[in-house]
């Protein structure tokens, strides 16, 4: 299809000739993020501010051309892919950290700054930024606040629209808008709060202003080996239900631990069947004694070879092996299909064994890394992307999968969103009615439907996603 | 035009207030839900007569798992209910309104009427993570779900929080709840000069581990809540060096009603910019750390006026939550409407578009 050459031409004039990528192999680039399916755009445009940013949608909105906000491509629910062709809108020149105000505990940032740099600029006033996806390296936190996104200290800290105090957005007219900002209780509905998460289908972001938080004065991280995945749940379960709520409590299994260990030598053990790493933070008195309290509740649950990290770099080196498992699970299969689910953290035993299940019954190797605290899990379903045979088993796999995850009262995404993988499956979850509550806002604010088409809301043009355009390989992802 | 009769209704199920508010709609009535009472002067004062929705008999517990730390209720709850139901389990719901006790659940999820223990907890849209609504055409929506985390779709729980039930009356809620404190631990000190008290508060703001609560008073006093482990909460209750105050005055607090009374909202280092115009004799309480204060107003209209002119200055806003219907009349309930009030009569519109909820009470 491709765009009309005199489209491509305002587009040009609204960002500059070098900012507009319309050629097919240039093109290419643009067509994943980090999911399952492809689609290229037939063009992509890199505005610089927000005024390029509504100039384009203008634009988009005059001709009906479909725009796809994109940052860093890290989504793993296809929400950046170009399903529809149009217009990829990426953000990444868009990435100054316009202001930090140690006083009032804030950052002002543009939508294509990277969550981790924005970390690394608050430490120097004491900051930090909460939310912290594995991802944080390369994600960005434009993307992040499309995504609701979640993280390891989510647990006890919130997910990122805990943490959006207010956003410039432009809707799907091209007008530009602020919604909330540094004053609570603001009077009128809460636009931002159903803006965040609404993964690019109602608004391009393009400046986020967040809440900081002072770093910790003392922080313990303790690694904990259980002989089975069962007894590790039931270990969370324990934790939680003592009244200890930990900064983050992550679960990995045998599989995943084996890899881990093979690529960062971070002193996992290998023999267990789970190991747990619990994080918590506080001032000195309360970190050792939740600590105390956590080393007597996992013992009683058959935890050992329990051990706490001494020093700033040994806690670095637990969370490096966490943070980047996916990408060392390249040693045992090239590709994987990452999924997230969440069930209430009581049921953790079941889906993990039912995950266990599916994975024998379809002899797929699986690995499980996840946010153990929060039940939300993330099994990596492990292949060979050249073993085309596979492909319908890892597919079927995955939707059994999520399928008992629903039936264990549990919902189809936990932090990665619906975007194009999970959208056929959100009848499972809510009823007409639900879903026709969510249409009436799309149809408020975008009804000529060119914010990110085909994406959240079941597409029955849609197929099912599939595998065909998966070409990453799991070691070039360092980062989930 | 003020209302003075209407039509109460009492329905038992979520299915039941659907329907009535399907029939009134259809007949062309407003619409009031009422939970508790307690918030009814918030607002403007209603543009037309209609039927009442009081939810007090949708009062039961729908769901409650401990080792889940989650919990569902119908909307007519009280607060109070489910307090005493969580605490069977060493739980809690971090909330504690003013002009407590009495507020149900839904009434507390359309005001959004918060209390001291924000400054730790944050408010409900921190930790609502289900609603089920009634919508003005008898439909029955649910969003979220019982998870504590999830991003399956549009996150609905944020259109009603706060929207005075105009997108839809609250039938059921789900929440994430937190583990009562091993220690908890209360404080206190009483200033000659505010400058002093607001030292104070800064100071205990600034501790290493933060108060769970922190109130200030036009008295010249400050009150604290330290919540954590106890060695933790005793060494700040030691470094701090106020007065250990028993935990009843918590619940003393919670009951503030003004019977003319506004809340301030500004960014939380602005908030005493504010409140330093305030005439000497006036009586307010506030919240350093959260940004929010609330005055008892015995001034004159023109103080009001002038007082919201500078919270909205700042970005913040002055908010009525009680008083009589002229008086509200008179000063505006919501003040200068946001810039993006367009959108939200949109959003508005979508939902209810004959303005059947509560007609003229909101801002949208």
């Amino acid at each position: 299809m491709g765009l009309e050459a005199e489209v491509i031409n305002e587009l040009r004039r609204a960002v500059g000739r070098e900012h507009v990528i319309a050629s097919s192999n240039d093109l290419r680039i643009f067509e994943r993020d980090a999911s399952i399916e492809g689609a290229a755009p037939d063009a992509v445009v890199l505005p610089a501010n927000t005024a390029e940013v509504s100039a384009v949608i203008k634009i988009a909105a005059k001709h009906r051309i479909p725009v796809v906000p994109r940052g860093a491509g890290t989504g793993l629910s296809g929400g950046a892919v170009t399903i529809r062709g149009g217009i990829a809108l990426q953000v990444t020149r868009m990435r100054r950290i316009l202001e930090i105000d140690p006083v009032a505990q804030t950052a002002l940032v543009e939508p294509g700054v990277v969550n981790q740099e924005l970390s690394l600029a608050a430490a120097l006033h004491k900051l930090f930024y909460a939310p912290d996806p594995s991802s944080q390296k390369a994600c960005t936190i434009g993307g992040n606040a499309a995504e609701n996104s979640g993280g390891p200290h989510c647990l006890y800290y919130g997910v990122t629209t805990n943490h959006v105090l207010g956003m410039e957005v432009v809707l799907a007219d091209g007008s530009v808008h602020w919604v909330s900002g540094d004053a609570p209780d603001r009077v009128g509905l809460d636009l931002c709060g159903v803006l965040v998460g609404s993964e690019g289908t109602l608004c391009a972001i393009t400046k986020i202003k967040v809440r900081l938080l002072r770093l910790p004065p003392s922080v313990a991280t303790l690694l904990a080996a259980f002989p089975t995945i069962e007894t590790a749940s039931q270990a969370v379960s324990a934790v939680i239900g003592r009244g200890i709520v930990p900064a983050a409590l992550e679960m990995m299994d045998q599989v995943t631990v084996g890899a881990v260990e093979a690529h960062y030598h971070a002193g996992y053990p290998t023999d267990a069947g789970a190991v747990l790493l619990v994080e918590v933070d506080g001032i000195a008195e309360s970190t050792s004694e939740l600590m105390a309290a956590i080393r007597t509740v996992l013992g009683e649950n058959q935890g050992y070879a329990m051990r706490e990290a001494q020093t700033p770099s040994e806690r670095d080196l637990l969370w490096a092996g966490r943070k980047g498992a996916i990408g060392a699970l390249g040693r045992i299969k090239p590709n994987y299909y990452l999924h997230d689910g969440v069930v209430p953290r009581s049921r953790l035993p079941q889906i993990l064994s039912a995950v266990g299940e599916i994975g024998v019954h379809y002899k797929l190797p699986v690995a499980n890394v996840f946010h153990a605290g929060d039940g939300n899990l993330h099994p990596n379903i492990l292949f060979d992307l050249r073993d085309t045979d596979v492909w319908p088993q890892v597919e079927n796999a995955g939707e059994e999968m999520l399928r008992a995850v629903v039936e264990l009262g549990g919902a189809l995404s936990g932090e990665h969103g619906i975007g194009l993988e999970k959208s056929a499956f959100m009848p499972w979850v809510y009823s007409p009615d639900d879903l026709d509550a969510m249409w009436r806002v799309k149809g408020a604010l975008d009804g000529a439907g060119i914010m990110n088409p085909g994406k959240i809301f079941p597409d029955p043009e849609h197929k099912r996603p599939h595998l065909a355009g998966r070409t990453g390989l799991a070691v070039e992802a360092k980062w989930w | 035009m003020v209302v003075t009769s209407r039509t109460v209704e009492k329905p038992a199920t979520a299915e039941e207030v659907a329907r009535l508010l399907h029939e009134a709609a259809e007949a062309g009535h407003a619409v009031f839900p009422v939970g508790g009472g307690r918030a009814t002067q918030m607002g403007d004062p209603a543009s037309r007569d209609g039927i009442e929705i009081r939810t007090t008999a949708l009062d039961r517990v729908l769901e409650r798992s401990q080792a889940d730390m989650v919990v569902s209720v119908e909307a007519g709850i009280t607060l109070e209910s489910l307090q005493a139901e969580l605490g069977k389990g060493g739980q809690f719901l971090p909330l504690d309104p003013f002009n407590s006790p009495g507020h149900t659940i839904g009434g507390l999820l359309a005001t959004g009427w918060t209390g001291p223990l924000r400054l730790r907890f944050g408010s409900p849209r921190d930790f609502l993570i289900g609603i089920r609504v009634a919508l003005p055409d008898g439909r029955l929506a649910t969003a979220g779900g019982r998870v504590v985390k999830n991003v399956s779709g549009y996150d609905l729980m944020k259109l009603h929080y706060g929207a005075l039930g105009t997108m839809g009356v609250i039938v059921a809620a789900s929440f994430k709840v937190f583990p009562k404190a091993l220690h908890d631990a209360s404080v206190e000190a009483t200033h000659e000069s505010m400058d002093q008290a607001w030292a104070a508060a800064e100071q205990a703001l600034a501790m290493p581990m933060a108060p769970a609560a922190l109130e200030l008073f036009s008295t010249g006093r400050v009150l604290a809540r330290f919540l954590g482990s106890p060695d933790a909460t005793r060494r700040m209750v030691a470094e701090l060096g106020w007065s250990e105050a028993n935990g009843s005055v918590w619940t003393e607090h919670a009951k503030s009603a003004p019977s003319l009374w506004a809340r301030i909202a500004a960014p939380r280092h602005q908030l005493r910019s504010v409140l330093d115009e305030l005439q000497v004799d006036q009586q307010w309480w506030a919240s350093p750390g959260t940004g929010i204060a609330n005055w008892a107003i015995s001034g004159s209209t023109d103080e009001v006026r002038s007082i919201r002119a500078l919270a909205t200055a700042a970005g913040g806003s002055l908010v009525l939550m009680a008083g009589p219907d002229d008086f509200r009349h008179d000063v505006g309930a919501w003040g200068t409407p946001p810039a993006t009030l367009h959108l939200m009569r949109r959003l508005r519109y979508a939902f209810d578009p004959n303005q059947v909820i509560n007609p003229g009470r909101f801002v949208v």
